[in-house]
Order: structure tokens, then C-alpha cells, then sequence
């Protein structure tokens, strides 16, 4: 297992949302532990998930394929992905690819869980 | 392509294997040899993902994998330019020009199923440095990452 692999933990937070808290590096290799948090959710009946990037010391291009999979996946399933904990770099790069135009992007949790449905 | 200011210092020069996940190698060394060279933290971010994408592709598509072969990586300052090249053995493979060819990412058209998740590497170096040159001489490819140390950090 690649030493720096990161870690994805999944707190439920009132009845129909979650937060998945993000750690280490996310790269291609993270897709079974960010997809396996997102069946945790869904099978709890999420609607909106809530990805903490607080803890993210690392993403490429492989981390950012993972997350369109995961858009894909979320919107078969009509939820609704939101972000926060980008630091500035990071922010940049969701602007570069797009992402923050499918993924709404909050300051942080509170006004994440603050915010409602799009 | 984009010439070297001369004259230019090397600053470092190393390999690693062509073994997925040694970019993170390549990424910490390029950062620790260019820590003192006036980069903004922004910059230093930036460099650190281009490095990483760049060594990704040599070690995935130049030297498809084969831990045998290595990723050649020198560090160059040249005033307030900093020039990182990363080689790899797959200039042949290359000849057609594999980064002017790739097709560029759509956001709409990946989540319409249209275009693989995936693919966004070039995307990123492009957007994080100044310049990206790619030398192909026979069998040796080498992209060539231009930064300079001018943006401020507000």
C-alpha cells in the first residue's frame, strides 16, 4: 500500500447528510476508500455529501478523475456534492477543471450544513 | 520552444524508478532543492503539482511502468527562472507529439459519459507553470517545466 494513501471518515450529520472527512493524499489508489464511504452514505439514505478537504495534503490528476467518478455516481443518484477545507491551491484547481460548477464550494462545514438543496 | 535564460546554475540532478506513487519522491526533492529560490508559496504548490503530473506520465506512458527504466530529473535557476526537466525513454513513442495530441478535458463531457473521468494531467502542468516544452530526441522524451519568480501571493 502506498505509505501516503489517504484516509476518508464518514460522520453522519442530521438526517439526510454527511461528511466525509478527507486526509493525506487523494490520487487514483483512494477510489476504493472514497467510493466505499460513498455506499456507506448512500446506503444510510444521504442526499447530500459534504467532502471535507480540511485534512487534504496532496490531490492530482488521478484524485480529480476520482471525483468526477464520484459526480457521476452522485448524480444518478440525485445528490448533491458539496465542498470545503479547499485551501487557495486546490480551490484553483476546481476552478481550472470545472469542478466547482458541479460541486458547490462552502468556507467551511457550518456554512456548508447551512446551505440548502440547489 | 521556449529558450533557457543563460547563464543557468544546475541546481540538482537525480532518477528515480519508474515505479507508480515514487512521484512523490520526485515532488519532495524537486521542493527541497528550490526552497531557498525566492518562489512564493503559491509557486511552490503549483511546481509541486506540475513535478507530479509530469513524472506520472513519464513513468506511466514513457517508461510504460518498467521499473528498470528511470525518470531523469534535473533542477536548473537561471536568475529568477527556475527550469525543471523530467526524461524519460519514450521519445519513439512520442514521435507523433502525445501531449500536442491529447484531447483536452471537458468537465460536461466526462459527467455525459463522452469522455473517460480521467485525463486531466496536461490540463494542470500547463496551468501551473510558466512554460512546458517537450524535447524529443530519439528514444529520450523530456518535458521541460518553466517557472518564474514573479507572482506575488495576494
Amino acid at each position: 500500500m502506498n505509505e501516503a494513501q489517504g484516509s476518508m471518515r464518514i460522520r453522519r450529520v442530521g438526517d439526510a447528510a454527511a461528511v466525509i472527512d478527507i486526509a493525506g493524499d487523494v490520487t487514483a489508489d483512494s477510489e476504493p476508500t472514497l467510493m466505499s464511504a460513498y455506499e456507506d452514505a448512500t446506503d444510510q439514505g444521504c442526499k447530500r455529501l459534504l467532502l471535507n478537504f480540511g485534512g487534504l495534503e496532496y490531490m492530482n490528476s488521478g484524485g480529480i478523475g476520482m471525483l468526477v467518478t464520484l459526480l457521476i455516481r452522485a448524480n444518478r443518484q440525485r445528490q448533491e456534492l458539496a465542498a470545503f477545507g479547499l485551501n487557495r491551491h486546490y480551490r484553483e484547481i476546481f476552478e481550472l477543471t470545472r469542478l466547482d460548477e458541479a460541486i458547490t464550494i462552502y468556507e467551511s462545514e457550518t456554512s456548508a450544513l447551512a446551505g440548502g438543496t440547489r | 520552444m521556449t529558450p533557457v535564460a543563460w547563464p543557468a546554475r544546475r541546481l540538482a540532478a537525480f532518477e528515480i524508478a519508474s515505479v507508480p506513487g515514487n512521484e512523490r519522491t520526485a515532488r519532495t526533492r524537486v521542493a527541497q532543492t528550490v526552497a531557498a529560490c525566492g518562489l512564493s508559496p503559491a509557486q511552490l504548490d503549483k511546481l509541486g503539482t506540475a513535478v507530479g503530473e509530469a513524472t506520472m506520465n513519464a513513468i506511466e506512458h514513457g517508461n510504460r511502468g518498467r521499473p528498470e527504466l528511470p525518470v531523469e530529473f534535473q533542477v536548473f535557476q537561471s536568475g529568477d527562472e527556475i527550469v525543471v526537466t523530467i526524461s524519460d525513454r519514450g521519445g519513439e513513442c512520442n514521435a507523433g507529439g502525445a501531449e500536442a495530441s491529447a484531447e483536452a478535458p471537458d468537465l460536461a463531457r466526462k459527467l455525459a459519459g463522452e469522455q473517460s473521468p480521467r485525463g486531466w494531467g496536461l490540463l494542470l502542468i500547463r496551468h501551473m507553470v510558466d512554460a512546458m516544452d517537450v524535447i524529443t530526441e530519439g528514444e529520450r522524451h523530456t518535458v521541460r517545466l518553466t517557472i518564474r519568480g514573479h507572482e506575488s501571493d495576494e
